[in-house]
């Protein structure tokens, strides 16, 4: 898996759980905040995601990513191993 | 399970793939059953002996042996909950009410001491009328799901506790999180929020910093957008304050406060929780706030204890008086061995260790060999760069306790002793 492709499944997890986003109009490198993402909405999102993906990585790995693209970074890790 | 598994928390096994409904996660037992893992939880549910004193007992998961140790993990801040008066009134409502209410507050459940607690609680708080519940957790809880509606907003502090976060959730409200005491993100939210009906949570000390909000400020930018205002002083109620009235007598803004909320289980000594506002609120609170009238009124012996207590810690200043002047020392003696305190300004006192787990329950595990039990706070409690342990202090503590912790701290989290 890609990069890219990370990035396109979080997009439409994103639209899934957010109101008001669409996939196509999201900035990876914005970070779900700037989408109007809570802290709750954030794990929701990071959860459908993972699933999505069949992996599985630490929330306490993900606490200090800064945008969307750095969450795909940090998926690709795993995807990987 | 990889070989990080020291990186993963309980905050990674809440979505659960099991097709048994009933079942744990599937990897859940395996992470559970790891060495490194079950010594970090052989920290929790150790149990104590004795009456949570600063001076106690426990039955150490870490050996399985009984030890007296200084307790400065409970909550017991002015050591109210064996108080001598305190247990004689509990005593007398015990022999005269019995154990239970038997009943739920709005239908045979309320007793004349509930009435009259709720009354001098109101009266202390300087508020109109109040209602009394059977634990902290449900009177948040009961009171933001009794208050919000869906499209409403609830702007809360990133750092409260999880009866407000969850009071959010039942009530259907939009939720959302300003980054700590941080007043143009406050600002910010409120303008997203504006023409809604908006209600503002902060705390009055955060449980795991001891830092206090900036309230005068936050209230400023309440009354700009119309906002009510909801404080939870479930640490700072009997502590702070000229009268003990807590952190809004401390910033003289009692009157500017919507909701005040305050626990009966910590400073107070005993459990549950009460909520103070206006005659309006309370009335319409009972008929919708299901932890109130769906659930039974509080044990009238426990309510006995506890209008004692508030007696007890009101009737001069004593108690709060050595509980400060053992923060000021305790405070003192820790800044002294260098240690990252965080911005602690209250009776709460983390004490920063940084991003390992492994060092934070080494340490923890070094310390309670030595007679000191403070609990580790790990991720996700706290973030995981700033691990922590969080010292209760309490008007209990005597100058050789403290000088011992102090002596205690020193040897393992400075000097690195095992
Ligand atoms: C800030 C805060 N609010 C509410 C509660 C809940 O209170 P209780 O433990 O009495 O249910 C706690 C304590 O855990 C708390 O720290």
């Amino acid at each position: 898996m890609t990069k890219d492709e990370i990035i396109e499944v979080i997009k439409v997890v994103i639209e899934d759980n957010l109101d008001d986003v669409s996939a196509g109009d999201i900035d990876p490198r914005k970070s779900m905040k700037d989408y109007g993402a809570n802290s709750l909405d954030m794990i929701e999102v990071v959860s459908c995601s993972m699933r999505e993906l069949n992996i599985k990585v630490p929330r306490a790995e993900l606490a200090e990513l800064q945008n969307i693209e750095a969450l795909a970074d940090k998926f690709l890790e795993y995807t990987d191993a | 399970m990889p070989d990080n598994i020291l990186n993963f928390s309980l905050a990674d096994f809440f979505f659960n793939d099991n097709p048994d409904v009933l079942g744990a996660p599937s990897d859940f037992e395996e992470w559970m059953a790891h060495p490194a893992v079950r010594k970090g939880f052989s920290f929790f549910e150790q149990v104590l002996l004795e009456a949570p004193r600063v001076s106690t007992r426990i039955l150490s998961n870490l050996d399985g042996r009984e030890h007296r140790i200084i307790n400065l993990t409970s909550y017991n801040y002015l050591g109210l909950s064996t108080h001598p008066e305190v247990i004689a009134a509990s005593k007398a409502a015990l022999d005269k009410y019995g154990l239970g209410s038997s009943g739920a507050p709005l239908l045979s459940g309320t007793l004349d001491i509930h009435v009259e607690f709720a009354r001098r609680l109101a009266e202390f708080k300087g508020k109109e009328d109040c209602l009394l519940y059977s634990s902290g957790l449900g009177a948040n809880v009961g009171a933001i799901q009794g208050i919000m509606r869906k499209g409403d907003y609830l702007i809360m502090d990133e750092k409260c506790h999880k009866s407000l976060v969850d009071g959010g959730t039942l009530s259907g409200a939009k939720m959302l999180f300003f980054a700590h005491n941080d007043l143009d993100n406050l600002q910010m939210m409120l303008e997203k929020a504006k023409g809604k009906r908006i209600l503002v949570v902060v705390e009055g000390v955060y449980s795991m910093d001891g830092d206090l909000p900036k309230l005068p400020e936050i209230l400023d930018l309440c009354e700009a957008y119309n906002a009510g205002s909801y404080i939870d002083e479930a640490h700072s109620t009997l502590i702070f304050g000229e009268n003990g009235r807590g952190v809004a007598e401390h910033f003289g803004v009692e009157d500017r406060i919507g909701v005040s909320f305050g626990t009966l289980s910590k400073s107070f000594g005993g459990v549950g929780g009460f909520v103070c506002a206006t005659k309006s609120l309370i009335r319409y609170l009972k008929g919708y706030s299901s932890a109130w009238n769906f659930s039974c009124a509080p044990s009238p012996a426990v309510t006995g204890g506890l209008m004692k207590a508030l007696e007890v810690a009101t009737r001069d200043s004593s108690l709060r008086d050595t509980l400060w002047a053992n923060v000021s020392y305790l405070k003192k003696g820790l800044e002294g061995l260098g240690l990252d305190l965080g911005g602690s300004e209250s009776h709460v006192i983390p004490i920063i260790i940084g991003p390992s787990g492994e060092k934070l329950m080494g340490y923890a595990g070094a310390m309670q060999k030595r007679g000191l039990f403070l609990q580790p706070v790990d991720f996700p409690a706290v973030p995981a760069h700033a691990r922590r342990f969080r010292i209760s202090v309490s008007s209990q503590l005597s100058r050789e306790e403290m000088d011992e912790t102090l002596t205690i701290i020193e040897d393992v989290i400075v000097k690195g002793a095992d």
